[in-house]
């Protein structure tokens, strides 16, 4: 239910940013946050024992924005799943706490993502721009998810919070500590 | 977590991975959505599309009401273009309208058998008493003499009165003291067309317009009114208007009135008329033994 409601948040989030992006005013519209990966990252970080549910509620997600986006059914699907696998196999080793980690760690994230989406895209022989374009963005969507990163971070975890079964799990969903 | 629950789990979210490999494989291979895409889509496009409809709104409030930088710097340069864009569209609509009146012009002078003169309004009639028209002589200052006819392309406009270097003052037919010689070609009736002098039209009449024997040739409005061409200045055949209204008819005589063909308040240029043309050539239909060019007559 915990990811099912996050990925629903997730999905009308995408939904939201996809029409007011296209308003922004100058380059800040090639610079969207990769909303997707973050969940990915948050789901895989928080996963608690079984990381089938998160996932299998990333590539749900991925598959969403494939279509919010127009890429390939599959391509984000795939991406966010893998995102979501890195997310949980670091999980031990990473703690994301404030503004600046939540910030440094969301860039970190969406630059992993992105570099996921090349190779998946250059394996299945999807088109791909120039490297210096394809860098542009990757930096230019690394900043946009670093900006939004602490809020989506900290919405996340009021969801968690939400869904704690006592006082003492809201309290470390709050905090950021992995359940 | 046991090792079997965790190599389960495991193996549960390797395959999670491995659909959207083959989803994506497959879907590259096919080129179209599926039929599951498309149901998808069904559903969230019109979520998307409410979405996109509220932040638009909101984006418009913003742009439109709050957000207003530049705003009053671009509406100054847009101002600056409109009354610039403005002066050039006044300047290419007087010159179109100098053009048609050139064209008007020209083609009454190729029509024309007299020798003419082009002229330029350029004032228009000031006082109610006398109705006059200013006009520039494009050529010559002695060619211009009172009297002459003055036309343009839908009728005659009335008389030179005065000649002042190269300007000239017209009467128009319209003034009382306007007088020309008119032919209802329907009827065959014939009368003097006169100015009335009212303020607010051109409007003219015929005073005495004769009646023929013939009960059907009683003149009715709307009938065509032409210049005779006795009294030697306008050329017969000019069309000077049509009969808007019969004040009197007593038997022998008619008279009505007579909106003119020309409108005086749009004339830019007209043409003078400067000789009447030539009579009729008698012997034009009769073959003439042309005379030898050189050398003498044969005896």
């Amino acid at each position: 239910m915990r990811t099912a409601t996050l990925v629903l948040v997730a999905y009308f989030s995408c939904v939201i940013v996809g029409a007011v992006w296209r308003l922004m005013p100058w380059a800040i519209h090639d610079a969207v946050p990769d909303l997707g990966a973050l969940t990915a990252a948050y789901l895989g970080l928080t996963a608690r024992r079984n990381v089938t549910p998160a996932v299998g509620g990333s590539v749900l997600l991925g598959y969403f924005v494939d279509l919010i986006s127009g890429s390939p059914p599959g391509l984000m699907a795939l991406v966010l799943g893998l995102t979501c696998v890195i997310a949980r196999a670091i999980q031990q080793r990473i703690y994301v706490r404030g503004t600046t980690m939540a910030i440094a760690f969301s860039a970190f994230v969406a630059l992993v993502a992105g570099l996921v989406a090349f190779i998946v895209r250059g394996s299945y022989h999807v088109a791909t721009a120039s490297m210096a374009v394809e860098l542009r963005n990757l930096a230019l969507v690394a900043v946009a998810t670093g900006a939004v990163g602490p809020i989506v971070w900290r919405m996340f975890r009021r969801i968690d919070a939400a869904y704690a079964r006592t006082a003492r799990e809201r309290d470390a969903a709050l905090e950021g500590l992995a359940p | 977590m046991t090792l079997h629950r965790r190599l389960v789990d495991w193996s549960l979210a390797g395959l999670l991975v491995l659909l959207p490999a083959l989803v994506l494989k497959a879907s590259l291979a096919r080129g179209t959505a599926s039929g599951m895409d498309t149901a998808f889509l069904r559903i969230t496009a019109p979520l998307e599309a409410g979405v996109s409809w509220v932040v638009e709104g909101v984006g418009g409030l913003w742009n439109h009401y709050v957000w207003l930088v530049g705003v009053e710097s671009e509406n100054r340069e847009l101002r600056d273009e409109n009354d610039k864009l403005r002066k050039q569209l006044a300047a290419t609509t007087r010159k179109a309208f100098d053009v048609e009146a050139l064209e008007d012009l020209a083609v009454v002078k190729r029509r024309t058998p007299a020798d003419t003169m082009g002229a330029r309004v350029i004032g228009a009639p000031l006082s109610p008493q006398f109705r006059v028209i200013r006009i520039r002589l494009d050529r010559g200052e002695g060619d211009v003499a009172p009297g002459m006819p003055v036309i343009t392309g839908t009728g005659p406009v009335g008389r030179v009165d005065r000649v002042y270097g190269g300007y000239a003052d017209v009467t128009l037919m319209s003034d009382v003291s306007s007088s020309i010689e008119v032919l209802i070609p329907r009827t065959g009736g014939r009368g003097m067309l006169t100015g009335l002098g009212k303020p607010d039209s051109y409007a003219c009449t015929i005073g005495w317009l004769e009646k023929q024997a013939n009960p059907t040739s009683k003149v009715e409005i709307g009938d065509e009114i032409v210049t005779s061409g006795l009294g030697a200045s306008f050329p017969p055949g000019l069309v000077v208007g049509k009969v808007s209204k019969i004040s009197r008819d007593d038997g022998m005589f008619q008279r009505v009135e007579v909106e003119p063909a020309v409108d005086v308040s749009r004339v830019r240029a007209v043409e003078v008329l400067l000789a009447p043309p030539p009579p009729p050539d008698p012997d034009a239909k009769t073959k003439k033994r042309s005379e030898p060019a050189f050398g003498g007559k044969p005896l």
